[in-house]
């Protein structure tokens, strides 16, 4: 077996203790059977921002180094952070509208400011793939990616700075605002999710060499040549 | 629809992009290498 199939079988059975936990534990007197999606929510977010700083951090090293294997890892790890920040929005969007009666809401900046980052992670995507050149994409996308991250910590204290709809977090320095059955399922479920990002990614990595070899090997004598520019021509 | 049909409809469709994320990923793979 793979070191890849072997991380993505070992976080699949992680993920499968986080389920057990999460649907064994006792849940919120006031939230009910709904509380248990937090413990999909709270570790699909924290994927998110973990993937997001990730590709800040490639970008950054790209930048200097200029090495490919950084921009693989940028590339791979925003992608993720997309897919995790859709699930995150889609368990929160299920929660708030059966506790608090409501899906959605552009006035809390909490919400809208995580849509804004998911938008901005997909002009992150979308750059790559308007960019042909490998060397331009990696430049153009290293200097997002780099940006970008200035809205991790922008969503994460939107609740502090700003008291809408949304609430603090239930685990805070001082403790946390739950039995300890519910934090352990919890906790379970943040190593069990972060663990599987980290096998999701390598088996992104492993993707985008296979396809870099593809490309290497398809590629004809001549293709790097390019047609002169007739405007520059002048002794014809 | 009981609270906890919602519950388990949230679990099953967020496993199963994961795991619909996991299965393009190694088509893609496939691909590449055949």
């Amino acid at each position: 077996m793979k070191r890849v199939q072997i991380l993505l079988a070992t976080s699949a059975a992680a993920v499968a203790a986080g389920l057990w936990l999460a649907f064994t534990s006792p849940t919120d007197a006031l939230q009910g059977e709904f509380s248990r999606i937090l413990n999909l929510h709270a570790p699909f977010m924290w994927v998110a921002f973990l993937a997001f700083g990730l590709t800040a951090l490639a970008s950054i090293i790209w930048l200097f180094t200029k090495t490919p294997r950084w921009d693989r890892l940028g590339e791979a790890s925003a992608e993720l952070g997309v897919l995790f920040t859709v699930l995150g929005l889609f368990t929160g969007m299920v929660w708030g509208q059966a506790v608090w009666g409501r899906a959605w809401d552009w006035g809390d900046a909490r919400m809208a400011s995580t849509a804004v980052m998911l938008f901005v992670y997909i002009g992150y995507l979308a750059l790559r793939r308007a960019t042909p050149d490998p060397e331009m994409r990696a430049r153009r996308s290293a200097i997002l990616g780099a940006i970008a991250v200035v809205q991790v910590p922008l969503v994460y204290f939107s609740v502090y700075m700003f008291r809408t709809l949304h609430q603090t977090p239930s685990i805070r320095p001082d403790g946390a605002s739950m039995p300890s059955e519910m934090l352990v399922a919890l906790l379970v479920n943040f190593a069990a999710f972060t663990y599987l990002f980290v096998a999701l990614l390598f088996a992104r990595l492993e993707v985008a060499r296979a396809e870099e070899r593809l490309a290497a090997d398809g590629a004809l004598a001549g293709d790097s040549v390019k047609p002169p520019r007739l405007s520059e021509v002048k002794d014809v | 629809m009981s609270d906890q049909l919602i519950v388990i409809g949230t679990y099953v469709i967020s496993y199963a992009a994961i795991l619909g994320y996991a299965a393009h990923l190694h088509l893609r793979r496939r691909r590449a290498q055949d």
